[in-house]
């Protein structure tokens, strides 16, 4: 039981991450690459 | 007494040393990091000064002027114009080359404009005496209204002189160096009546450079003052040619060079070096030597890596008490850290060579070399770099695409740079090549399984030059193009230097892409390890009773077992839902496991294979190899592993960005999803088409 709950954790840690790695919306700025980009 | 903080920017044109002088300040108190929003490294080191003053010590990006053209010299202009940025210098210190002073004192003269009192530090000073350099110090000192510390990265000499001038950095006089009036008379004193409270250069910079300023109403300033784009480039030029006049005239009589005493031997290497044909056989051949060696000597310390995690897996296995913790313990974090770990040697040998050849400054007469060729496809000389350096790893691949400045070229690298057959399709390629193609010599020299490898290792590279061709005519951004490369002296590497280098980067690896593959990892064991309803939850007892004709022992009844939870799994429910769209290219549902289980990193492929013809290791190839050259597709009654799948199987790994971790540093590097969803649907779409081609010509 004990060994679930931890394993299900770690699950649930490595969903989160890779969550709030890929689709959680960040306030940075965008894109300076070069030119007129509009981030100024 | 209280200590007191201050700001020390370290400023300079690329390759004039100044990270080693930044080395010498800091030691080891550094800490490298990102700027907000953008992917430019940003190096920050502490240094003890006397009189109780501790210097944050700040690393800018080389750059050759304050006419951004690339994401790092934006980084430095908006850092200098904003006086509200914590990091703001009480002392700008530009480094110079003893030996490239005249190009490199145009950046020192414009930041002078800016009034930040600026101390001029001319390093390589050890190779005055070789190349026969005189330096009039005080009348430099007079003429450029600054302190002069003349230092030695080389031979850590004068680094003591220029802490003491950091110290009094509040003596150096504040005086421009050129007079902003006279690049237009009329424009800029109006320019100035208008904004009475501002400096004049800072204004002309607000005009004629796309970045941040703070307490600036830029737009304010470019409806008013605004001149049309071809007459404000003619002013640069002025500019710039205004300034040039400024540091000839104080160099006449500031420097002196007696070529009689030079003992030159620059000149003549370079013309090797950079020569039409020489220059590239030469090229090619370092190459040549680099991936034999990396790929040799990586070998050791892989294996070590590879069994000491296997032997980590087995005794948790057995040590541990048994259930899912334990079972998710040794069959899917400790392998999958293992299998970010193993990549330290390939990813270190490779920057260890790079830093070398960038350190002794061979590289940027191979950037020169190839610059003319690559032009033509659409990338730069600088993109060499990268597309060298995916062949073991994409990753530091793209991150090594920084340095390109025309944006267009460096997004167009970084999509490509994928291509390039990285280490992690090795596993893949092996295996299949040893499965379909047979072991015979051509002309009784040539080894057609090794031809073959060569052979899609070229394919990769052709594709990444023909996708940039494309990708150059079809993408519509406004970039500027032209192109500088600094030509730096030929020296022995400091291997301080390197060592830094090398650990940065390999760091920046593990901490950055090694998460996201452990979290996959994690992820995809759950799916390979739970299955809904009875096939899953009652695999013993259906493969009993499939067996009870011919019964298995022990290990062959285990294996069955784990097949049949592997296939009712839910990865394997997904193998099943996507066979109809791989069935065409030749592959049945395990491949199709195969295929998802390697999305996050190519290599789990052999491994996931191994899993599902039961042999539980993948590292016991002819295990694996004599179970796939046995299996039947039960339809046809034919092998799976023909000539004709193994085919579209290595032309599928060949163009498909099977990699979780390049999708992420793409996105990572552009600060967009746009372009590493083009990439994804790109290369799979190729990948899938490709395969399918071969698959029905070859059938």
């Amino acid at each position: 039981m004990v060994q679930e709950i931890i394993a299900f954790t770690i699950l649930g840690l490595a969903v989160a991450f890779l969550v709030k790695k890929f689709f959680w919306k960040s306030k940075k700025k965008k894109d300076c690459g070069g030119g007129d980009c509009g981030c100024s | 007494m209280s200590i007191q903080n201050i700001n020390v920017a370290l400023i300079g044109n690329p390759n004039v040393g100044k990270t080693s002088v930044f080395n010498m300040l800091t030691g080891l108190n550094q800490q490298v990091g990102n700027y907000p929003g953008i992917t430019v490294e940003k190096k920050i080191g502490f240094c003890k000064l006397p009189h109780n003053i501790k210097a944050n010590i700040l690393d800018l990006p080389g750059t050759y002027s304050l006419n951004a053209s690339s994401m790092d010299e934006s980084v430095v202009i908006e850092l200098l114009l904003n006086k509200n940025d914590k990091l703001y210098p009480d002392v700008a210190v530009v480094v110079t080359d003893v030996e490239n002073l005249k190009r490199n004192l145009l950046i020192y003269t414009q930041i002078k404009d800016l009034e930040i009192p600026t101390i001029l530090v001319i390093n390589m000073a050890d190779r005055m005496e070789t190349k026969g350099i005189t330096l009039n110090i005080p009348y430099l000192e007079e003429k450029l209204k600054t302190k002069i510390a003349l230092v030695s990265s080389r031979k850590s000499r004068g680094i003591e002189e220029l802490k003491n001038l950091i110290v009094s950095y509040k003596t150096i006089p504040n005086e421009p160096c050129l007079n902003s009036t006279v690049i237009d008379k009329d424009y800029f004193e109006k320019l100035q009546h208008a904004f009475p409270n501002q400096l004049l250069y800072k204004l002309w910079l607000v005009i004629t450079q796309d970045v941040n300023f703070s307490n600036l109403d830029r737009n304010e300033i470019r409806s008013t003052f605004t001149k049309s784009h071809s007459e404000l480039k003619r002013l640069q030029q002025k500019e710039t040619i205004k300034r040039y006049q400024f540091i000839n005239d104080v160099l006449k009589e500031g420097l002196k060079v007696d070529a009689s005493m030079a003992k030159d031997i620059r000149a003549k290497l370079d013309r090797v070096l950079t020569h039409k044909i020489w220059g590239y056989f030469i090229f090619f051949a370092i190459l040549f030597i680099i991936f034999q060696s990396i790929f040799s000597w990586s070998t050791i310390p892989m294996d070590f890596i590879d069994s000491t995690f296997a032997s980590l897996s087995s005794w948790v296995a057995e040590e541990l008490p048994s259930g899912i913790l334990t079972d998710l313990l040794s069959q899917g974090i400790i392998p999958g850290i293992g299998g970010v770990i193993i990549f330290i040697p390939q990813i270190a040998f490779l920057f260890l060579f790079i830093s070398i050849l960038e350190e002794s400054g061979y590289m940027s007469r191979v950037v020169f070399l190839m610059d003319k060729i690559m032009r033509k496809f659409g990338l730069s000389g600088k993109s060499v770099v990268p597309l060298i350096s995916g062949t073991a790893c994409a990753i530091p691949a793209i991150m090594a695409t920084r340095n390109i400045e025309n944006w267009k070229e460096r997004l167009i690298t970084i999509l490509v740079t994928p291509f390039t057959t990285c280490s992690a399709r090795l596993p893949v390629y092996a295996i299949i090549i040893s499965l379909v193609i047979p072991n015979e010599r051509v002309f009784g020299v040539l080894n057609m399984q090794g031809l073959s490898l060569m052979l899609l290792y070229l394919l990769g590279f052709g594709t990444a030059i023909l996708s940039a061709y494309i990708l150059n005519k079809i993408l519509k951004l406004d970039s500027k193009t032209y192109f500088v490369v600094e030509m730096p002296s030929y020296k022995l590497p400091l291997f301080k230097n390197v060592g830094i280098n090398v650990v940065e980067k390999t760091k920046a690896f593990i901490v950055g892409a090694g998460k996201i593959i452990l979290a996959i990892s994690i992820i995809l064991w759950f799916l390979a390890s739970y299955g809904p309803g009875k096939d899953f939850n009652e695999a013993e007892a259906i493969v009993k009773e499939r067996t009870i004709q011919k019964p298995l022992n022990e290990v062959e009844f285990e294996n069955a077992v784990a097949s049949q939870k592997l296939e009712s799994s839910y990865i394997g429910i997904m193998g099943k839902a996507i066979e109809p769209a791989i069935s065409p290219l030749g592959y049945d549902w395990k491949i199709g496991i195969a295929i998802i289980s390697s999305f996050a990193a190519r290599e789990v492929f052999v491994g996931t294979l191994a899993t599902i013809y039961s042999v539980g290791n993948s590292d016991n190839e002819a295990t694996i190899k004599s179970k796939m050259q046995e299996e039947v597709n039960p339809v046809t009654g034919e092998k799976i592993f023909n000539f004709a799948t193994g085919i579209s199987l290595l032309l599928f790994y060949a163009f498909a960005m099977q990699c979780a971790s390049t999708l992420a540093i793409t996105k990572k590097e552009t600060n967009s999803w746009k372009w590493p969803a083009m990439q994804l649907v790109f290369m799979s779409a190729l990948a899938y088409f490709v395969a399918l081609l071969a698959y029905q010509l070859l059938k």
